[in-house]
């Protein structure tokens, strides 16, 4: 019977993560597989998430319930509180729920634009090179500075679901990602097929083309960033409120910029499909190597933790990948308007 | 020396020459004319192994070099010095010339820059500024001087004396009859500055549309009256200048 | 107030020395090499694994880094770039493989971090060797040490790149390698050349580093916007770019910390890689090509007939 439990548990898990991994990989999916920008700087919009929670809903709690002390210990007891109301009150969990979501996609859509701002002119390397740094430099400071969302020491998150029953909690949460993933997919399945979906696949394959039909490739970039850093957003807002705190080294560039890449590498950019199918694939393998790595460890007598076995198994997994099969999984479709689909029925 | 035969060559689906034949004679000064877009470059870089060639023979000396990559055609003593990016602007006048001999030996080396140097002696003044810093004929100068020290048989010269003043376009014209006259180097080159390009050579031919439209002693290209109808600009629809051609002269 | 002076320019030798390899591997294989922090962290290791081992003083380590280093350089340039290049990949994917060679080196410096320990029994996850200097009339022996390197570094690249015919071709070959091709140089060698470089100096960098501060198998991510920002506010397609960005960036870097840690307390330290960020940006915006490759300095290359 716990063994039943543990297997349930663990794909409780898988789609958890599945879920959060398809929303980052769809969002990057959008950036770089149908408009060519190489945002190596996608852990940043997932922290922007976690900063909107960590940052400015638990300082406005604190405000709210009006609790005294330094912000960490006062985080708590505001979480607890919230908590408590929530409890009677499921409503005033899926509330600020949807209210923390409209922040974190305005937050990531400002902090998007902002950080392609100084680069959005120039060329792939100088671009993506720019993107890692903005986020890197951003992911220090909320890690060693501890007063902004409690860095290394970690800040409650309210319990938003505090309604349910805990052992039936990971399921909601699973629940929750997993449908936000799906919204996120079909929303970006339509987008992708109006014009300026057409026009951002110009734009990757050929910047004059665009630039010729009197198209803003700045203006172009700008707004693919910021789209796809407020989607991402939400990923980390599902995640923080899913693990009740935040931790600033959650939200790194391997977790979050380098893993979403994999997934599209694996899929095959430029396919929405293919990235549901790869981000699929990415969890599948990585919780499991999360969920066994002290067997793991024991049976081939690691001297080291296991963890450090899955990234040179990523990182090899990535040059593989770009090496042989560099189009993934499922191959990009080209772009079949409803002119051209008529022509192709008759 | 060199002998084109049915050449059909372009850039991958882009076909740009057709049926070209040329020939080039040891000794004797070969220059190309035609409009812009005639594909006479495009044959410059077909000869050196730049293009996709899809049919047709190149010999050399009696042998197939078609489908001979560049750097083995450079061992074979032959050069072709490019229109822009001839030289390496960040290194100096010198040690453009050491480059052109990197296969060579030491000794060797040496004997070619000597040789280099006195067919251009303008060089020598200068030997230490970056050839960045040179004005365009001393650029195309040192170009040239770097296909001597790599000991070439054939010189394949893409508009040489393209944006040079008509002062420095004579010198540069003057050294090219030198060439042939004193270090029994042959050069082929392809000409904007057209009327005066064949006034010094000895064979002409005239390209329109990537095909010959005349090939035939300079002299006779200069007094054909289809030349001088296209470049008076009389004559603007090619089709009537490239009908006549026979393939022979 | 010395001791600042002398960590500003040990902390610069050190960037001036990483910034060096990423400017000379994006000159000839055109990828912005992110694993290039990583190099160091491994040269680190390697220092420490040799103390450990042997008792060998890690600023006599560096002969044997500096080779090791250079074997990982043009391991990467073999194992993760070069299939890649031969498929004609876009620049993006290159990226994304130095990337992942990054996560792979993080994680044997990880693995091995660990099995060291269990072999010292000691925490070999976090280390320095600031107790291990030695001093000469007060001057410690990292800012003798890194400075003689930046010196032999620049004399000896100086050397090689103009006095040389393997380095004239090299230069060639990096201005123009269809041209350099035609004339018989083997371009392929100037690439392997510029890997081996790289991983040596960086390699050689971190075997000073754990002098100035603590290592753990995730220093690579502090280094790395320092060093992409002394190379870019230097100029990627010049190699004195990096000795120029290497400076402007180590020395602001750690001036500005020390003015914030006087006013707001050592919690600012951090904040130092914001005036590196903010460097870069500026760059990128007003001289996109960096100091080297603004027209300031091509006068002044041409006054001084460089």
């Amino acid at each position: 019977m716990e063994e039943v439990g543990k297997m349930v548990e663990l794909i409780s898990l898988i789609l958890f993560f599945f879920g959060l991994y398809m929303i980052v990989s769809l969002s990057l999916n959008l950036e770089f597989g149908y408009g060519g920008i190489p945002n190596f700087g996608k852990a940043l919009s997932v922290l922007t998430g976690a900063i909107i929670v960590g940052g400015i809903l638990n300082r406005l709690l604190i405000w709210y319930f009006g609790v005294s002390g330094d912000f960490i210990s006062a985080s708590s007891i505001a979480c607890y509180k919230l908590t408590e109301i929530i409890i009677q009150n499921p409503l005033v969990g899926l509330g600020i729920f949807l209210i923390t979501v409209a922040m974190a996609m305005i937050a990531g859509a400002i902090v998007g634009a902002l950080s392609i701002l100084p680069s959005a002119k120039l060329r792939e390397d100088y671009l993506g090179v720019t993107l890692l740094a903005i986020s890197e430099v951003v992911f220090f400071i909320t890690y060693y500075d501890v007063r902004i969302i409690g860095g290394y020491y970690g800040i409650s998150a309210p319990d938003i679901l505090a309604f349910i029953p805990g052992e039936y909690k990971i399921y909601a949460y699973t629940v929750l990602a997993i449908v936000t993933g799906l919204i996120i997919y079909l929303f970006l399945e339509r987008l992708l097929n109006s014009p300026y979906g057409r026009v951002l696949r110009g734009h990757r394959e050929n910047e004059d083309l665009i630039k010729a039909f009197g198209r803003d490739i700045m203006k172009l970039r700008i707004k693919t960033v910021a789209l796809g850093s407020a989607l991402a957003s939400i990923a980390g807002v599902i995640y923080v409120f899913y693990s009740s705190n935040v931790t600033g080294n959650a939200f790194t560039r391997v977790e979050w910029t380098f893993y979403p890449f994999l997934i599209l590498l694996l899929g095959g950019k430029g396919n929405n499909k293919g990235v549901v199918l790869g981000a699929l694939l990415f969890v599948l393998i990585r919780i499991l190597i999360e969920f066994y790595k002290f067997d793991i460890k024991e049976l081939l007598h690691l001297p080291f933790e296991a963890v450090w076995i899955q990234y040179i198994f990523f990182g090899i997994l990535a040059l593989l990948v770009l090496c042989y099969r560099p189009e993934g999984l499922l191959k990009e479709k080209p772009i079949y308007t409803p002119p051209i689909k008529s022509k192709l029925q008759n | 020396m060199i002998k084109v035969e049915k050449l059909n060559a372009g850039y991958g689906k882009l076909q740009i020459l057709f049926d070209v034949d040329v020939e080039v004679s040891s000794g004797k000064i070969t220059t190309i004319v035609g409009p812009n877009g005639s594909g006479k470059s495009t044959f410059l870089k077909s000869l050196f192994g730049l293009t996709d060639i899809y049919s047709g023979n190149i010999t050399y000396d009696n042998k197939d070099i078609t489908y001979i990559p560049p750097h083995e055609k450079t061992k074979m003593g032959i050069s072709y010095l490019p229109q822009t990016n001839n030289v390496f602007t960040n290194l100096s006048v010198i040690e453009n010339l050491k480059i052109a001999g990197y296969i060579l030996k030491k000794n060797e080396l040496e004997e070619r820059m000597n040789f280099a140097l006195k067919v251009f002696p303008e060089l020598k003044d200068i030997l230490n500024k970056k050839a960045g810093a040179l004005s365009g004929g001393q650029r195309q100068m040192l170009a040239m001087a770097t296909a001597l020290v790599r000991k070439t048989k054939l010189l394949i010269l893409d508009e040489p004396t393209a944006q040079l003043s008509p002062k420095l376009a004579e010198v540069i014209f003057d050294k090219i009859v030198e060439l042939r006259d004193d270090y029994n180097i042959t050069p082929l080159l392809v000409e904007q500055n057209a009327k005066r390009a064949l006034e010094i050579s000895d064979v002409g031919y005239m390209f329109v549309s990537g095909k010959v439209a005349y090939g035939g002693s300079a002299k006779s290209l200069l007094e054909h009256e289809k030349f001088q109808s296209y470049f008076l600009g009389i004559v603007d629809d090619e089709s009537q200048i490239g009908d006549n051609y026979d393939g022979s002269y | 107030m010395m001791g600042v002076i002398e960590g500003t320019i040990v902390w610069s030798n050190i960037i001036v020395l990483l910034a060096l390899g990423l400017t000379m591997t994006y000159i000839t294989t055109a990828v912005p090499n992110f694993a290039q922090a990583s190099f160091a962290v491994v040269g680190s290791y390697i220092a420490l694994t040799l103390l450990r081992f042997i008792g060998l003083d890690p600023y006599l380590s560096i002969p044997l880094t500096f080779i090791i280093g250079g074997l990982i350089g043009i391991s990467t340039y073999y194992i993760a770039l070069k299939p890649l290049i031969k498929r004609k990949a876009s620049i993006e994917m290159l990226m994304i493989a130095t990337l992942a060679w990054d996560l792979i080196l993080f994680g044997i410096i990880g693995a091995y971090s660990e099995i060291l320990g269990s072999l010292t029994k000691r925490t070999e996850t976090l280390f320095v060797f600031t107790n291990l200097d030695f001093e000469v009339y007060g001057l410690p022996g990292r800012l003798i040490v890194s400075t003689m390197l930046v010196l032999l570094t620049i004399i000896g690249l100086y050397l090689l790149l103009y006095k040389t015919k393997f380095g004239i071709a090299l230069r060639a070959s990096m201005e123009n390698p269809s041209l350099a091709e035609a004339m018989g140089i083997n371009v392929e060698n100037t690439r392997l050349f510029s890997w081996f470089i790289s991983g040596s100096l960086a390699c050689m960098a971190g075997s000073i580093l754990p002098y100035l501060q603590e290592i753990v198998p995730q220093t690579g991510y502090f280094l790395i916007v320092s060093i992409f920002a002394a190379s870019i506010v230097g100029g990627l397609y010049h190699i004195a770019g990096a000795l120029i960005g290497g400076y402007i960036i180590g020395v602001s870097e750690s001036l500005f910390t020390y003015l914030l840690s006087m006013f707001f307390g050592p919690g600012v330290l951090v904040y130092g890689k914001v005036i590196s960020l903010i460097i870069m940006i500026i760059a990128i915006l007003i001289i996109p090509r960096g100091v080297t490759g603004s027209i300031l300095w091509r006068r002044l290359e041409k006054w001084l007939n460089l």
